[in-house]
């Protein structure tokens, strides 16, 4: 429709041009100079410009309407909030950020120090197990935990039943706690840190190593001295990553009792108190540009170079008599994040099955979540393409506005996005408001830039000489993009699509808030079974969730 | 080859999408217009063809389309009622379970929802109030004693329920627990073994009941009272059926919740040694704050007919029981045997003197304490 539109200025601009001569050329000749200065000479087609437009319209606009909410929210919300409640949950939610983010650093780099420099025995299959528990989302992590940790948990009911174990004390463990979601929190994202900095420590130069042992330099001395300021950047990377999404998680903060900024974000609209809850999310939006700023401030003030040309493999270390205590870390940490939840899952998905809990609605809410996110990732698919193509081929300061505003949403919790996307149908599109695209465009709006990574990776290897010797052979622009870049980059598109169908299948916050009446969701369907504690009913979608996310699994593996 | 798969891609993507942007105007119209306009052609067109029939079964013709239903409650309590109501009559009902009565406010301009469901008559009638529901004069709800429905029947309730607390038989005995709300300012109840629960202050039960409290009350004596809980309460959980369960298995001693939870936690298989005081018995006191689940017509409903026909439905006998159904609470129509059978009856309670109708003035203003208190982000 748009791009019809689009069409159709264009046509009627060019005859306004042959007929109007009212115009200074002066002025004309200016502003297309300009233009042409803007981008080096090498403007892209009106309708690539368009979309690329559009996209990024579409990417900013819910959180635009949330800041614009926030500031006439009234002073009444303003100063109830700011009062007591923003300083509490300020706490709340900084103190779980910084503890979450230091242990899962922490446990990231040392596993990723044991399993990549280290003889440790079969460290092939570990590189790959450690990663595993990306593919369980954290609030089915947190599921699994209560069965087991919960008050009325297994642990719980063997430590009563058991003599010893009783005479010691009641049962020590409170899993709605802070250390509760610290911990699960924790589990579920180091693999982020981990896979970074595997990828970065198999990069490392030997030389810096040899010319510090020569130094006569211990080995922890070289850790802390050598290997840990080259990660650096990896340590970063991956803590922005993991800070961003303790900001942005709702599902195990919800079902572990705790509350953070997007945790009283969800309530407060569940309540239906917009005003406050803009004015959290404005708070939240300042806390995730901080974060993003601190770490780029932090990142700017020291330089890493590693020389090229004499690169040398880093060397296994021995670990000699520490060898049992490694082995039993990494694979307690195994345990605990991946057999432990898996485990619990399979037994309560064969009591389901043997139940009938896989039953015609149950594939009802499997083909919503399949129709919500394989629309998401076609969505992307198709938009990303575009935007990787502005940005590539036609680097100017207007392409890289626009790839900077896709990030928006990415980089936000999704709560604030589906605040934002709900304002927006409900005032101004209320023909799309309560259907499931709604809850699509929230997931492009959130996860755009994943497929956007990845077809990036792949144009980045096709040279512009090819576009160049398309178009000399005679193709116009948009054919050269059907003919010649989309068939080359098909497979990181792809890659890309996956990506984002797999996030969207994850996804909960959003579609809680966004879903229409009769339209719910996997996802929707584990955090309302497992809140009432129907665990059999629970545990099926669960499985299925961890199975589906096992699909780019391979691909991340593949690209740190 | 490639080429010819990423053009095909293209194509099916661009189908998909124009049929994604066509679906999409069919159902905004249809939803809005149309539907009507067919159901009465089709009604119509029945009328003639059928004219002999009964009128019975001219009823279960006439009606198709779908009913879009927004409910409070918890959805084990309300989907059984509407499956039965889709098996019987072939409407396609599309619920929303959980939703917060203000959403309706809130899509005032663009009305969703054909029929309010809620756990709380303050909210339906605040809804009321704000001219959001629309009544009519369904056959039989005069099985319904008038103070259990608005003026011109906008929202008729169907179930009672009175707040109490549940206790565990095993960790503490009858004698030793409060008997009313008032008890609850004492600080003791934190030192009983594993402390108590009460549900965080979003909650339509604790909402109801923290207006009947200022009715009595005065609000500031009912602010010490939510500072007093918040304080000592061992577990502050999103619903009461956490409470029950918890209280169940002796992660807690007590919780205060409303009846029947209690009736819902003995039928369980374990963990069911409980016991229920109904609060505020004794002579002096002001009686167990009461409160009914009912529904209403959302005004502008998009498919009107269809929501006439569903309260209509509600109010046979048997369907009456049907809205009570799981959660087993006490059915207003006095002719009804409640569906849990040692239930107390309502008649031999002592129950608050408040109209329930006076919950929905309160409505706003109580929401507005529970958010200064902080009770409404509370969980622990």
């Amino acid at each position: 429709m748009n791009q019809d539109k689009g069409r159709q200025n264009k046509l009627n601009n060019d005859s306004h041009a042959k007929v109007g001569d009212g115009k200074s050329p002066a002025i004309l000749r200016f502003i297309n100079r300009k233009w042409m200065e803007i981008w080096k000479g090498n403007p892209p087609g009106t309708v690539l410009l368009l979309i690329g437009l559009i996209v990024a319209f579409i990417m900013s606009v819910p959180i635009v309407y949330v800041i614009w909410r926030s500031l006439f929210a009234g002073a009444n919300s303003w100063m109830r909030l700011l009062g007591d409640r923003i300083p509490q949950l300020l706490w709340n939610t900084l103190s779980l950020t910084a503890a979450v983010t230091f242990s899962a650093v922490v446990i990231g780099i040392s596993l990723a120090w044991i399993v990549v420099r280290t003889d440790l025995p079969g460290k092939k299959m570990w590189q790959w197990m450690m990663a595993l528990p990306l593919v369980i989302p954290p609030y089915v992590g947190a599921v699994t935990y209560i069965i087991v940790f919960g008050p009325s948990g297994w642990f719980a009911r063997f430590w009563r039943e058991s003599q010893w174990l009783s005479a010691i004390g009641d049962y020590p463990l409170n899993i709605y706690s802070f250390w509760g979601v610290f911990f699960v929190l924790t589990m579920f994202t180091y693999p982020y840190v981990f896979l970074i900095a595997s990828a970065s420590l198999r990069k490392m130069n030997r030389n810096f190593e040899e010319v510090a042992r020569s130094q006569g330099m211990t080995t922890s001395q070289i850790f802390f001295k050598v290997n840990l300021p080259l990660l650096r950047p990896a340590i970063g990377a991956g803590a922005i990553l993991i800070s961003l999404y303790v900001l942005s998680d709702f599902g195990a903060i919800a079902m572990l009792r705790y509350v953070t900024f997007t945790a009283a974000i969800y309530y407060q609209r569940a309540g239906f108190d917009i005003p406050s809850a803009s004015v959290l999310s404005l708070v939240l939006i300042l806390l995730t540009i901080l974060i993003l700023w601190l770490e780029s401030y932090t990142r700017k003030k020291n330089k890493f170079y590693q020389t090229s040309n004499t690169f040398k493999e880093p060397d296994t270390l021995s670990l000699g008599k520490w060898k049992p205590w490694a082995l039993l870390f990494v694979s307690a940490v195994f345990m605990v994040a991946v057999v432990l939840p898996i485990s619990v899952l399979i037994y309560w998905t064969v009591i389901g099955a043997g139940m009938g809990a896989i039953d015609a609605r149950f594939i009802g809410f499997a083909w919503n979540s399949i129709k919500v996110s394989g629309l998401a990732a076609i969505l992307c698919m198709a938009l990303a393409t575009p935007i990787i193509y502005l940005k590539s081929r036609h680097p100017s300061v207007i392409s890289q506005t626009i790839d900077k505003l896709s990030y928006a949403g990415y980089a936000l919790p999704g709560v604030i996005v589906a605040l934002g996307m709900v304002f927006i149908f409900n005032n101004h599109i209320p023909s799309l408001y309560n259907t499931f695209y709604m809850i699509a465009i929230a997931f492009v709006v959130r996860f755009l830039p994943q497929a956007m990574q990845s077809g990036e990776a792949s144009l980045s290897l096709v040279s512009p000489r090819m576009d160049e010797a398309a178009r000399s052979l005679g193709y116009p622009a948009w054919k050269v993009m059907i003919k010649v870049i989309i068939p080359t980059i098909m497979p990181g598109i792809l890659a890309g699509g996956a990506l984002v169908f797999v996030s969207s299948i994850k996804e909960l916050p959003a579609t809680l808030m966004l879903r229409p009446p009769g339209f719910d969701t996997l996802a929707v369907r584990v955090y309302y079974e497992a809140s009432e504690a129907i665990y059999h009913q629970a545990a099926p979608g669960a499985l299925l969730i961890v199975l589906v996310s096992i699909i780019p699994l391979h691909y991340l593996l593949r690209k740190y | 080859m490639r080429n010819l798969l990423s053009f095909s891609l293209l194509l099916i993507l661009s189908v998909f999408l124009l049929a994604a942007c066509g679906e999409n105007e069919n159902n905004a119209a249809t939803g809005n217009n149309n539907d009507v306009e067919n159901n009465d052609e089709a009604a119509n067109n029945n009328d003639a063809e059928n004219n002999e029939e009964t009128a019975n079964n001219q009823e279960e013709v006439e009606l198709d389309g779908e009913l879009i239903v927004y409910s409070a409650r918890n959805e084990t309590f309300v989907q059984a009622l509407l499956d039965k109501f889709s098996e019987e009559t072939g409407v396609e009902v599309r619920a929303l379970h959980e939703a917060d009565p203000l959403q309706i406010q809130e899509e005032a301009g663009n009305v969703q929802a054909d029929v309010f469901i809620s756990n709380d008559l303050g909210a339906l009638e605040y809804l009321n109030q704000q001219e959001l529901l629309e009544g009519f004069d369904p056959a039989n709800v005069d099985s319904i004693d008038e103070q259990f429905r608005a003026d011109n029947n906008e929202w008729i309730a169907i179930s009672a329920r009175a707040r109490g607390f549940i206790y565990n038989k095993d960790m503490i005995s009858e004698d030793e627990m409060p008997t009313k709300m008032e008890d609850l300012f004492d600080s003791e109840w934190a030192d009983v073994e594993n402390g108590y629960a009460i549900t965080r202050g979003g909650n339509g039960g604790m909402i109801g009941n923290i207006s009947a409290l200022r009715y009595e009350w005065g609000d500031e004596r009912t602010s010490e009272w939510i500072a007093a809980i918040q304080d000592n309460a061992a577990g502050i959980f999103e619903g009461h059926g956490d409470i029950r369960r918890a209280v169940g298995a002796g992660e807690h001693a007590f919780g205060l919740v409303n009846n029947y939870y209690y009736h819902q936690q003995l039928e369980e298989p374990n963990d069911n040694n409980v016991g229920f005081i109904y609060a505020d018995q004794g002579e002096d006191d002001m009686g167990a704050i009461a409160n009914a689940a009912g529904l209403g017509m959302v005004s502008g409903a998009p498919n009107e007919d269809n929501a006439r026909a569903f309260i209509e439905w509600v109010l046979e006998e048997e369907n009456q029981l049907a809205f009570v159904g799981e959660s087993l609470e006490v059915p207003i129509n006095p002719e009804l045997e409640p569906p849990y059978e040692q239930a107390v009856p309502f008649s031999e309670l002592k129950v608050q003197d408040m109209p329930l109708k006076e919950l929905g003035n309160y409505f706003e203003d109580t929401r507005a304490l529970i958010e200064d208190s902080g009770l409404d982000l509370e969980l622990r």
